[in-house]
């Protein structure tokens, strides 16, 4: 990455941190920015081609929600 | 033949003693806890030792037994809880300052089903915080060890239980695993780990970390050890929302059996040509396979989807969902958390709700995959379980690194059961072990493949060589403050 395409990827982190309500301790800013750089990685890794009506594996189950009250 | 020391019978072993009436639970229980007061100090597996209630819980099995009442195979055996089990009235802190004071009204539902079968509860064991985080020094109580070289990590976050049991302070010990937190420990330490198939074990009251990844199971010095242990722990629960209603088998009825007519499903480009793989993990692991091949199962070489697929799923949804539970803390109180926690679960505030469902709808395409290509023409998959040997504790930086090199986290996305199990030692003197991942709800043909293997390799007769460097008065005096700290 360029330097330039790292203080975007700052500017976008901080937007996310700001857009949340959180106040980063300073200290602990550079190990979350990493597991952003490295999140924004998978984040397009999980985007496979795929049809509109390919379900989540996780869908809503009346049958589950009964059962559990 | 020479009498075996009490902590290296199997369950097993010592439940056909106490019903013979040759050993007591009582005996049992006073050795493991003497065992604990000598070796802890130098391997901070436990965060709390329940002496009282587990000599308690022994005399009551003792007396039960006496009578000709029998709860099951783990009547009067002792067992441990990571520390993320609620135990009623019983300190359960999640290794956090956040939970310091936390005492459960209620057990978590395996630790009922642990005192309904007449088990005797040790103690609470570490944890990295939240299950999430860690190595870390800067938590409430120190890091466990890791029993083969104090100066290695255990892996995590069952790291207690991996470190209990491998040096032999306790048989069985309860983990959880969300991307791997029982097969990392496992791995690490040397000893069998079983993460179930999702669902068959009941995660109501264990502090969750992500509810789609969350399983619960145990780390066990032995296949026979671990499936005994799930015959006590397994079972469908109404209140849990994704407890499976099916029938719980005999984790144990095909022990003993031989491989012949297994088919066996060998990715081995799934680990093998990873960048960070050591030699001697690849070396170790086509090794087992030779192995289990001489113990006449069949055994094809496979391709899977990359590993990075698999792991990016997994991870989006581990973070966005940890991020959702920890969300209020982590805004009002960041520094209550340790460090490495507080790093990783903030990732999840950048994830978009599209990047959580696009992966929610890959996890179905890998679990077809898995499930209805390999798993319809073979009865489990052997795979590496981690790329190399433990790490030094000092090898990890000041801010959280990324994720370890542990190839658990693909069968918590399909949810398939997956055994960690050792499968010999590097250079260094450090475990490598292997997973052997079964179709859903097939438990008994995991722990037969396992069973099959353990028996011919040997590897379980090898324990950490730790030296007794404590004194016995000193190690009572360890032991009472340990005692004190459950009721202070």
């Amino acid at each position: 990455m360029t330097s330039e395409d790292d203080k975007a990827l700052e500017h976008e982190f901080d937007i996310l941190m700001a857009k949340c309500g959180a106040s980063v301790p300073g200290e602990r800013r550079a190990g979350i920015l990493a597991g952003y750089r490295d999140m924004k990685r998978m984040a397009a890794l999980v985007r496979q081609p795929r049809r509109a009506a390919d379900e989540p594996s996780n869908i809503f189950s009346l049958k589950g929600f009964v059962r559990s009250k | 033949m020479a009498s075996k020391p009490l902590h290296e019978l199997s369950i097993a072993e010592a439940g056909r003693q106490l019903r013979a009436g040759t050993l007591t639970s009582s005996q049992l229980t006073q050795h493991a806890l003497l065992r604990i007061a000598s070796l802890d100090p130098l391997l901070h597996s436990f965060v709390l030792v329940t002496s009282e209630r587990a000599l308690a819980d022994a005399e009551r099995a003792d007396r039960e037994l006496k009578a000709g009442i029998d709860k099951g195979p783990m009547h009067g055996i002792p067992y441990a809880l990571k520390d993320i089990y609620a135990t009623a009235g019983i300190r359960t802190t999640c290794h956090s300052k956040l939970l310091i004071d936390n005492m459960p009204a209620e057990d978590s539902m395996v630790e009922a089903k642990f005192k309904a079968g007449g088990a005797v509860l040790l103690g609470k064991l570490a944890t990295h915080e939240f299950a999430i985080g860690g190595p870390s020094f800067d938590l409430p109580f120190p890091p466990a060890r890791n029993p083969w070289n104090l100066d290695h990590f255990t892996g995590g976050s069952s790291s207690g239980s991996g470190a209990a049991v491998a040096a032999g302070l306790v048989r069985t010990a309860m983990g959880s695993d969300t991307g791997g937190s029982i097969r990392g420990p496992a791995y690490y330490c040397g000893t069998v780990g079983i993460k179930p198939t999702y669902g068959l074990v009941s995660r109501r009251g264990v502090f969750p970390l992500s509810y789609t990844l969350d399983h619960c199971g145990p780390l066990a010095w032995t296949v026979e050890d671990a499936a005994l242990t799930m015959q006590v722990i397994a079972g469908y629960d109404a209140l849990d929302p994704a407890s499976a209603d099916v029938p719980v088998p005999n984790f144990a009825s095909a022990l003993g059996e031989d491989l012949v007519g297994l088919r066996l499903a060998y990715p081995r480009s799934f680990f093998a040509n990873q960048r960070d793989i050591s030699p001697e993990v690849v070396a170790s692991v086509d090794a087992a396979v030779q192995l289990l091949t001489r113990l006449g199962a069949k055994i094809d070489e496979i391709t899977l989807p990359d590993f990075e697929i698999f792991s990016a799923c997994g991870r989006v949804i581990l973070t966005a969902e940890a991020y959702a539970i920890h969300e209020k803390d982590l805004l009002t109180r960041p520094l209550d958390y340790g460090r490495y926690t507080y790093q990783r679960m903030m990732v999840g505030a950048t994830i978009s709700a599209a990047d959580l469902v696009q992966a929610f709808r890959l996890r179905r395409e890998l679990a077809a995959i898995v499930n209805d290509n390999v798993f319809s023409g073979y009865e489990a998959i052997i795979t590496a379980n981690g790329l190399t040997p433990a790490p030094r504790f000092d090898e990890f930086p000041p801010d959280v690194p990324p994720p370890m090199t542990l190839q658990t986290i693909p069968f918590n996305v399909t949810g398939n059961p997956t055994l960690a199990i050792p499968t010999g030692f590097s250079r260094g003197g450090l475990p490598l072990g292997m997973q052997i991942v079964g179709r859903v709800f097939d438990e008994p043909t995991v722990f037969r493949i396992g069973a099959a293997y353990e028996a011919a390799a040997g590897w379980i007769g090898k324990r950490p060589a730790l030296e007794l460097p404590i004194t016995a008065e000193r190690a009572m005096h360890h032991h009472h403050l340990k005692a004190n700290a459950e009721t202070s």
